[in-house]
């Protein structure tokens, strides 16, 4: 470390590698916190973690017995042990007891990406409630035709403040904060959407994953999905070689060029155009016997309806996009974490040694990063991957049960995870406790009690 | 030919020393000429691909390189319905005799125009190296050979080439015809070979010992099954200080402190 400094000062490691150097040592060394420990008021199991984005202070968690806390995670409330232990109580909660608050479990709790002064969150009941922080008070309520799995608010939205809304329904909707109305619905998926994630490079595109095994990219600027990830669409490697991308380009295109005029060249006689909605999915469900019958005309934007590629073979579980933009990683109810190359919509083949993940509720995902350790919560053990070739680095154990969530503080390299057991551990980096405050005692006292 | 070194392969190399191999190829080589004989029923080998994890230590390069045999047409990959995310893998090869055979069968019962099996043979096989297909995607290769009508979809259901799964009821999966019985037979050995470790008190046995005894419902050989479970990850391997013994895992329910054998799979 102290050569590092000094190459640092000499000026033979820049500013960025040196940084990133000692980040990833201490994420190598992360362990359970023995210096700090939140206080959980929760009395179900905790569902959504996330610190804030704008400070990195404030850790604000969901729970299944429809509360909701925030936590101060870089100042104590008390301290115990000599000092040595910092507690960190919640600042505050809402609960059922709440006058608007959930009536059954919160699924999704997630910051306003701008400032800590609101909060929104997503229950089985229906809603989703936006709460302002200071009074603690809802602000604003939508609700939803059924349960809400997740909520996303895209970090760099400038010209729009839009909820996405992932339900059990098969529609994504987006609400809109300003005007405190539905903006418009996203159809495509063909099962519940258990995931809903923005896209961390253009603040119009959403990413969504479906129990049906589907993941979709959603330019929310036009109708339809402009991208639907085929796990049998794969390539051999992080970036494809030129040459063979040309070539694999072609033969895809050849082929959805060849299902294109398939479904469009049995048309019998032209048909007047379907409305988007309701009118789609009866047109869709007629068309399944099938002989070839007669089409409706689909408007273009909707033609990623017919595309029934899967990502996964059972249901979408988690979704994590790197922080530039360009792969995208998803676990599913299969047990497979796969990593996608977001330029060419490829599966990466990295193979991820997982034995079983959660496959009833959805799981979060945290990246380090530089996108190099991804941790993944599989059952009672949190595990740390590495991104490209998919070994298993780190494993933390010490929940009792099922862990739901984990979040990963790139400030001070801090993970925290929450689980069914209702604790949110805090995991960092080890530091060595020093004896300053044993030093000011009397030296002669000897270590026999009396 | 292929019996002698067949049993040559079965006596003489033991799990313990062929356990891990240096590439996909050799251990699909390998694996695939140490298939044990089964009587009852006519199946060429195929191994599975938690076989080949527990075989090659790096996952994914065993991903890449079955990806680029897939590519190049030396394999074909099938997905079993024995559970979560079973692939089987066939050398092509194998996999058209296994067709062939099948195909003289229906030829002696006589049960119905039987071009259409050349169809599938010529422009399916050779164009569609996924695992599935749809619906549309396969009328429009099986017209290339001539008119196609519902029956001659049936007819390759029946005869066990293709097979429809619960996921997805507008897409038909390959399947290797004939092998349902050994499918049966494999989830029961699994079961049986659990059990057998679960029984013990320490859940955990010698791996000489352990090879030599025969499953009672499974047609597959221990080692068959060995190796596919330690793919999978339900059991693992670990040395004591001179022999190799296997190990059921379990998901620690508390917090207990990790042993210090060397393992292939960690918690």
């Amino acid at each position: 470390m102290w050569k590092e400094i000094g190459d640092r000062e000499m000026g033979k490691i820049r500013p960025n590698s040196f940084s990133s150097q000692i980040k990833s040592n201490r994420i190598s060394n992360l362990q359970l916190s023995n210096n700090k420990d939140i206080v959980s008021p929760h009395r179900g199991s905790v569902n959504s973690l996330q610190v804030d984005l704008t400070e990195g202070r404030y850790l604000l968690s969901g729970a299944s017995d429809a509360s909701a806390a925030v936590y101060d995670v870089q100042r104590a409330t008390d301290y115990e042990g000599n000092g040595l232990i910092a507690k960190h109580k919640c600042l505050f909660s809402v609960d059922k007891q709440h006058e608007k608050g959930h009536k059954y479990a919160i699924s999704s709790t997630i910051w306003y990406p701008v400032d800590t002064g609101l909060f929104v969150t997503g229950s089985y009941d229906h809603y989703v409630k936006v709460w302002d922080t200071n009074t603690t008070q809802v602000v604003m309520s939508f609700k939803m035709p059924g349960k809400v799995y997740r909520t996303a608010m895209s970090p760099l939205a400038t010209s729009h403040m839009l909820i996405a809304a992932g339900t059990e329904d098969v529609q994504v909707r987006l609400c809109d904060i300003a005007s405190g109305a539905f903006a418009h619905t996203l159809s495509g998926h063909r099962d519940g959407v258990m995931t809903v994630e923005w896209s961390t490079s253009s603040e119009w595109v959403l990413i969504t994953g479906g129990c049906d095994g589907a993941i979709r990219f959603w330019d929310i600027r036009r109708a339809g999905c402009f991208l639907v990830l085929d796990q049998s669409q794969s390539q051999l490697g992080r970036r494809p070689p030129v040459l063979a991308r040309s070539a694999a380009n072609k033969v895809n295109v050849s082929k959805s060029l060849s299902a294109g005029q398939n479904s469009l060249g049995k048309q019998r006689a032209p048909q007047k155009k379907v409305s988007n909605g309701h009118g789609m999915k009866q047109s869709t469900i007629g068309r399944m016997p099938t002989n070839g019958s007669v089409r409706q005309r689909l408007h273009p934007g909707m033609l990623s309806i017919q595309d029934r590629a899967t990502a996964h073979y059972g249901a979408v579980t988690g979704l994590k996009v790197t922080d530039d933009g360009m792969y995208l990683l998803s676990a599913g109810s299969d047990s497979r974490i796969k990593l996608w190359d977001l330029e060419s919509g490829y599966n990466t083949l990295v193979n991820f040694e997982v034995v079983r993940l959660q496959t009833s509720k959805a799981i979060q995902l945290a990246i380090s990063q530089d996108s190099a350790q991804v941790f993944v919560p599989c059952m009672t053990v949190v595990k740390a991957f590495d991104v490209w070739s998919g070994k298993m680095s780190l494993t933390f154990r010490g929940h009792y049960e099922s862990v739901n969530c984990c979040w990963f503080s790139s400030q001070d390299q801090e993970l925290y995870t929450g689980g069914n057991d209702r604790q949110i551990l805090v995991w960092s980096p080890c530091q060595l406790i020093t004896d300053d405050t044993d030093a000011g005692r009397t030296k002669d006292e000897d270590n026999w009690s009396d | 030919m292929d019996s002698v070194a067949d049993s040559d392969a079965n006596h003489s190399i033991s799990l313990e020393q062929n356990l891990s191999f240096s590439d996909t190829l050799v251990a699909l080589q390998m694996m695939r000429a140490q298939f044990p004989q089964i009587d009852k029923v006519a199946i060429q080998p195929f191994i599975l691909q938690s076989q080949l994890y527990s075989s090659v230590k790096d996952r994914t390069q065993v991903d890449r390189e079955l990806e680029s045999l897939r590519r190049d047409k030396v394999v074909r990959i099938f997905k079993l319905n024995t559970g979560q995310d079973d692939h089987g893998i066939m050398f092509l090869d194998d996999y058209l005799k296994q067709v062939e055979h099948v195909v003289k069968r229906m030829e002696e019962k006589k049960q119905g125009d039987l071009e259409v099996f050349k169809w599938f043979k010529v422009h399916v096989i050779e164009s569609k190296l996924e695992p599935s297909i749809g619906h549309q995607e396969l009328y429009a290769l099986l017209s290339l050979g001539g008119r196609v009508k519902d029956e001659h979809v049936s007819l390759l259901i029946n005869a066990g080439l293709l097979t429809r799964q619960l996921i997805d009821p507008n897409m038909y999966w390959f399947a290797i015809p004939n092998i349902g019985s050994i499918l049966k037979g494999l989830s029961q050995g699994r079961k049986e070979l659990l059990s057998l470790l679960n029984r013990r008190r320490y859940k955990e046995m010698m791996l000489a010992p352990l090879e030599k005894k025969r499953l009672r419902l499974s047609p597959l050989d221990m080692r068959f099954h060995l190796r596919d479970l330690i793919g999978s990850g339900h059991i693992k391997t670990g040395h004591t200080p001179t022999v190799l013994n296997i190990r059921l895992m379990e998901e620690p329910r508390t917090i207990v402190m990790q042993s210090c054998d060397v393992a292939i799979n960690a918690g």
